[in-house]
């Protein structure tokens, strides 16, 4: 589906908290997991941008670790504060989409 | 005279005097520029001006910056140099003018890489 | 450290300069007119913070893996731009602050 920037722009930070959560990765590597589940518009750029300011918001652990081409890379793992912020996110989630699915249901 | 001269107290000379120095290696047209920018920005100044220092700081490094690459000035901050310190002091209008200032950047790296052939 | 220390060859800067030069042609046409979005916008950590050379790290690696770099940001420029100083205050910001005498509103 194309053209869900606007849509996705409060979410997306939360998706790449999970990415992070599941294992310690890289920029690229989260990019494409969200292109591969569908995000076909996010870029690089778009979590790169996340990234920094997760990492500016303490939520992050941040390692350098030499790359096979090119500079060093930078990999993400989530630290406490990281966790509590994902476990926030499910919690809003829920909340909202409970709220817009009894929306939907409601309609003739 | 401007109005830094006026207006400051003898702590801000150091400043503006530095200010002034970085002026007088701009070309004439910029140079043009920075005073037109500091009459615009004049009614936004306090008593000491000092809230202003670090905007004028910004402004002259940009034309530092766009002087050195040889740029146009009217490239660089079209016509409305009021319009542009507004927006600098984040006053009425500013809004539109940062709008504005995306515009340009969007249709600048347009243009420059069409140019580049990619 | 002002912007114009930043500019008048200060030899951080010269470094950091050097290392855009080494970027490829598409790269740094779309890093120079970042820049210079950012000084007309002023976020207040542009001078010492890690915004320019983080875009710097962030497009070398982008380059290494052999991506242009619309690819990498997206043909959106200046939304990628707003992203990264989406938390940054702004000269005009505080300015405006100054003037608004809101008890309060001043920064500690």
């Amino acid at each position: 589906m194309d053209h869900l920037t606007e849509m996705l722009k409060g979410t997306l930070e939360g998706c790449v908290l999970e990415i992070i959560d599941s294992e310690e990765t890289y920029g690229y590597a989260i990019t494409r997991r969200l292109n591969e589940l569908g995000f076909a518009d996010v870029v690089e750029g778009t979590v790169y941008t996340i990234l920094l300011r997760l990492e500016r918001n303490r939520l992050v652990q941040v390692t350098k670790r030499p790359s096979g081409l090119g500079p060093p890379r930078k990999f993400y793992a989530l630290n406490e504060a990281g966790r509590q912020e994902l476990a926030t996110f499910w919690a809003k989630w829920e909340y909202i989409t409970s709220r817009i699915d009894k929306l939907k249901e409601g309609r003739r | 005279m401007n109005f830094w001269e006026t207006i400051t107290g003898s702590d801000l000379t150091r400043e503006w005097k530095a200010f002034e120095a970085r002026a007088e290696a701009l070309p004439a047209d910029y140079r043009a520029a920075w005073e037109e920018i500091n009459r615009h920005l004049s009614p936004y100044t306090d008593f000491t001006g000092r809230n202003l220092i670090p905007i004028l700081d910004g402004a002259l490094g940009l034309l530092e910056e766009t002087a050195a690459d040889g740029q146009s000035i009217h490239e660089v901050l079209g016509d409305d140099i009021e319009g542009f310190c507004a927006a600098l002091a984040g006053g009425q209008g500013a809004r539109s003018y940062r709008d504005r200032w995306r515009e340009q950047l969007n249709r600048n790296v347009a243009r420059k890489l069409g140019r580049l052939g990619g | 450290m002002g912007i114009q220390d930043i500019i008048e060859g200060k030899k951080q800067w010269r470094a950091h300069m050097a290392r855009v030069k080494a970027l490829p042609p598409d790269y740094q046409i779309v890093y120079q007119e970042m820049q210079r979005y950012f000084f007309k916008v002023g976020p207040v950590d542009l001078p010492d913070g890690p915004l320019l050379s983080g875009i710097v790290d962030f497009f070398e690696e982008g380059a290494a893996n052999g991506k242009g770099v619309l690819q990498l940001i997206g043909n959106d420029v200046a939304a990628f731009c707003d992203d990264l100083i989406k938390d940054s205050r702004t000269y005009a910001d505080i300015y405006q602050q100054s003037i608004s005498g809101k008890p309060g509103t001043a920064d500690k």
